[in-house]
């Protein structure tokens, strides 16, 4: 086992050299003047356009501005985000945890949710339960996410004013930019308890709600269809049956039996849904002004800043091989008959 | 034994009360804030820097002034006009003395017992060494032009192969301190240097400065600290002003900048104690936002100002004219190197000759084919004027009863059929005219010329394409931008600031466009070096004229604009310089909640 994750993380530096060498090459395809419009916001700034090029080098060839890079890279430096107006690494390190809180909190709800859901539609085939589930899954993918984030914001934040956007409201903002509140970890809502500011706590909470529910509904329809899908072909298989047989209750043939043997579709499309959620949830991020690494990888993509977008691409591909890692090792966990050699 | 389930629905029942309960549920009508002191503002354009020699955008401009820096001058509220005294004591005229007999001198005196927000004392060295940092940082595409053009006669410190053109000894010249005053010495008379030193003559401390890596004021060391990237100083993300408020907090990440009250300034504390100002992408978020009152003041572009009519509790102020203009450039010297947008270069109806706008009937066939009308019900949803030139209302020397071109498919006709030499009508043409990528109102303004102008001749042929900004500035000033939409805004209330850059032959346009008139380059000349305002307007009023003549370019319209604020929001006027943070500008000083 050891042997294979070692083998996964050699893969790592090889996947992130890949990628942004790919990244820089396409940017190549622009001109350099297109390049410049990072720093060019006004028809005032029009005669300086070649000295911004000749500045920040936007006319070197590719081999040139790579090999700057990764120098760069090499120092621990990841360059300056013209779009976040600060270091990229620190860009990072600022956006990541927000996205991380997010991503945690709909994860565990689509989980939870698509599991338990997919399970019941499958012990309960083709009866009300199941296309109940069937119309929540059609319902929750068919209608876009700024709909149902738009939606959910107008009743339960413009009419029942229960859930803000936004991270934080004014007077937890303020109180946690005061020198009484200390950050440890960036997660707001970790930070709160660890300070034992419990009413910051349940503000970020109340903040999370609604994107955490958005992106619930609008990711959980998949995984609900593949637990179902999955539920019923091991629930037909002979173990199941024999363990039927056997007269063990229905809820330890469901749990231990054949739904533990039914979750190897579902860990390899969780994974991967967790990587989605952690590279940005550029919609829900937007609708609800949360400030993630989604937004700022999409300002930074259209204003074409090679360092924010190369670097971003490089924690995500990163993300991704662990990601995989992870999922290869769990299917390992949940089916001993899967030995990682 | 309870069921799982069931107690797992309680426990979940149980926390959904728990966050629901600070709820503060629905605010009536009426009610109160629930945060008198703080004004929250949410807007969509995100600072790009807090250095004010470095700053040249409106979303920083809007942060920093006039909040956290003060100029030695300002203007008298709504009245760009007038000017009150801020750092300075008094406003530099011919009458006090304090501006020379032959214009060329400028003395302000500095205020006494001023002090910074880190609690040092203000002084005149402070006050040199800022506009001297202002003038010798001119980072690419900065705003130092501003000082350097009356005071050194440059618009940068560098030429096009990056030298230094100024040295420090000029500069040193330009701003001198005598006692307790601050004197400015010009190049040549500039009729627009007050009304450019109300709007940028930021002070900040030079030790503070200096302690923080910054240029120490030396003249052995500016050159080092010339045209630096944004993140090189200090300035970028740190305040030390001397104004009503100081930066508590930018925070890039959360898109959030707060301001707190600076308790020892020297005029009367202001009455708002925090502003928060953040950027909230969505409209709808905002709107709700408002709606709620957990904002005072949102932006909201036009087309969807319906959406805020007739929220309760909030005040939607209209028809503010700004002091911007939109029009439609004709470019008479057009470089045909491997210029897809000009066909075959010929006028043979599969193109167009380099010179071809350079025929004035072109030009006035152009410019009467323009749907002024219809551009500003479309591209403005109607908020908006047709100005008759380049001197727009609210300038010195704008004059309505000037003409302006209208609308008219016979004089249109008529003019092509003139155009060079009769043979235009015969021939048609076939070019491309071209605008920025994402600006609809200049897209509006493409599509009506060209169907005009088609429907008036099936030969003549127009396409329209859009440009990266960039490269479309790029384009247009290495001159091969055909007909082509952009537009300017005001650095300071003054006709100079836009005779110089749409008529003058070394303006920016100009440049572009290959036109030049003498009788322009004369008058603009004119404009800025005489100070009597009567004569001026009679500069500015033939200068109009003479566009009218001219057409360099169709002057399509001058958007106004609104404001949308909680009704508890007190103390705010209208100020067309003042940048705009949330559709406007905003002096917080002034501004209250009750």
């Amino acid at each position: 086992m050891s042997a294979f994750i070692v083998r996964r993380l050699v893969l790592l530096p090889v996947v992130a050299v890949g990628v942004t060498l790919l990244i820089f090459t396409l940017l190549q395809l622009l001109t350099p003047a297109m390049r410049a419009s990072l720093y060019i916001t006004d028809p005032k700034q029009l005669n300086a356009l070649p000295e911004i090029i000749r500045k920040y080098r936007l006319d070197q060839p590719i081999y040139v501005q790579y090999g700057e890079w990764l120098r760069q890279v090499a120092h621990g430096d990841l360059g300056w985000s013209e779009t976040a107006r600060e270091p990229v690494a620190a860009a990072i390190r600022g956006y990541f945890p927000a996205t991380f809180e997010l991503a945690v909190g709909a994860f565990a709800c689509i989980l939870v949710v698509g599991i338990w859901l997919g399970t019941l539609s499958a012990m309960r085939k083709d009866q009300v339960i199941d296309h109940l589930s069937r119309l929540f899954s059609i319902s929750g993918a068919s209608l876009p996410t700024f709909v149902w984030g738009l939606l959910l914001l107008m009743i339960f934040y413009g009419h029942f004013g229960w859930f803000p956007p936004g991270r934080l409201g004014l007077d937890a903002d303020l109180f946690v930019r005061s020198a009484a509140f200390h950050p440890y970890t960036g997660l707001m809502t970790v930070d709160a308890a660890l300070n034992g500011r419990w009413w910051v706590f349940w503000d970020a909470v109340r903040h999370l709600v609604l994107p955490v529910a958005t992106l619930t509904f609008f990711l959980t329809a998949v995984l609900v269809r593949i637990t179902r899908s999955s539920m019923l072909e091991t629930l037909g298989t002979d173990y199941v049956r024999t363990a039927r047989a056997k007269g063990l209750p229905e809820a330890v043939v469901v749990d231990k039996h054949a739904r533990r043997n039914a979750l190897i579709p579902v860990i390899t499309l969780a994974s991967l849904l967790f990587v989605g959620l952690l590279s940005g949830v550029v919609i829900t991020e937007t609708v609800f002004n949360w400030p993630g690494i989604g937004r700022w990888g999409v300002a930074a993509s259209q204003q074409l800043d090679i360092p924010a977008v190369t670097g971003f691409a490089l924690i995500f591909a990163g993300m991704l091989v662990l990601a995989n890692l992870c999922a290869d090792v769990l299917y390992a966990v949940v089916d001993p008959r899967i030995r990682l050699q | 034994m309870v069921p799982v389930a069931q107690r797992v629905l309680a426990v979940v029942f149980v926390l959904a009360l728990a966050v629901l309960a600070p709820g503060p549920g629905a605010r009536g009508a009426g009610a109160p804030p629930t945060s008198p002191d703080t004004l929250v503002i949410l807007t969509y354009g995100n600072p790009e820097s807090l250095d004010p020699a470095y700053a040249y955008d409106t979303a920083s401009d809007g942060v920093f002034w006039p909040g956290i820096y003060e100029t030695l001058v300002t203007y008298d509220g709504s009245v760009l006009s007038k000017y009150v005294p801020r750092l300075a004591t008094s406003v530099p005229t011919l009458a006090n003395g304090l501006i020379s007999k032959d214009g060329l001198t400028y003395t302000f005196p500095i205020r006494q017992g001023v002090r910074f927000h880190d609690g040092t004392v203000m002084t005149p060295a402070d006050v040199r060494y800022s506009m001297l940092r202002f003038m010798l940082q001119d980072r690419d595409g900065g705003p130092s032009w501003l000082l350097l053009t009356p005071l050194l006669g440059l618009d940068s410190t560098r030429d096009s192969k990056d030298n230094a053109v100024v040295t420090y000894a000029d500069a040193a010249r330009s701003v001198t301190v005598e006692g307790q005053n601050v004197v400015f010495h010009l190049k040549r008379p500039y009729a627009a240097f007050l009304s450019i030193l109300a709007a940028w003559s930021f002070v900040l401390p030079e030790k503070w400065a200096a302690a923080h890596g910054d240029w120490d004021g030396r003249a052995d060391t500016w050159v080092r600290y010339n045209n630096p990237k944004l993140q090189d100083r200090y300035e970028f993300n740190h305040t030390n002003g001397t104004g009503p408020f100081r930066l508590q907090t930018w925070d890039p990440q959360n898109n959030e900048v707060i301001l707190i009250r600076n308790d020892t300034y020297w005029r009367a504390p202001a009455r708002l104690a925090r502003v928060v100002i953040r950027t909230v992408a969505e409209f709808a978020a905002r709107r709700l936002e408002l709606q709620r009152g957990d904002a005072d003041v949102i932006a909201v572009d036009r087309p969807d100002q319906n959406q805020v009519q007739g929220l309760a509790d909030v005040t939607v102020q209209d028809g503010y004219p700004t002091l911007a203009v939109q029009v439609l450039h004709f470019n008479q010297k057009i470089d045909a190197t491997a210029n897809p947008d000009i066909g075959s270069g010929k006028l043979d109806g599969n193109g167009i000759p380099p010179d071809f706008f350079s025929d004035v009937h072109v030009r006035r066939a152009f410019a009467y084919a323009f749907d002024y009308a219809t551009f500003i019900r479309d591209g403005f949803r109607g908020k908006a004027i047709q100005p008759n030139g380049p001197i727009i209302q609210g300038l010195l020397g704008y004059d309505p009863t000037l003409p302006k071109y209208t609308h008219d498919t016979q004089k249109a006709t008529a003019e092509f059929k003139e155009a060079w030499g009769g043979k235009l009508w015969d021939a048609g043409f076939h070019f491309t005219e071209t605008y920025n990528t994402g600006n609809a109102s200049r897209q509006i303004g493409a599509q009506i010329i060209k169907d005009n102008v088609e429907a008036l001749n099936p030969k003549f042929k127009l396409d329209i394409r859009n440009i990266q900004f960039s490269t479309f500035l790029q384009l247009t000033n290495e001159h091969k931008g055909t007909l082509y939409g952009l537009g300017w805004a005001a650095d300071y209330p003054d006709p100079d600031d836009f005779a110089q850059p749409f008529l003058a032959s070394n303006g920016d346009y100009p440049k572009r466009n290959g036109f030049s008139d003498p009788r322009a380059d004369q008058l603009v000349r004119q404009g800025a070096q005489t100070s009597d305002p009567a004569a001026r307007a009679r500069i500015y009023r033939q200068l109009t004229q003479l566009a009218y003549e001219d057409v360099p370019g169709i002057y399509e319209a001058q958007a106004t604009q609104f404001v949308v604020m909680r009704s508890w929001v007190h103390g705010w006027y209208y100020n067309a310089i003042l940048p705009p943070l949330a559709n406007t500008g905003m002096d917080f000083y002034t501004m209250s909640k009750q």
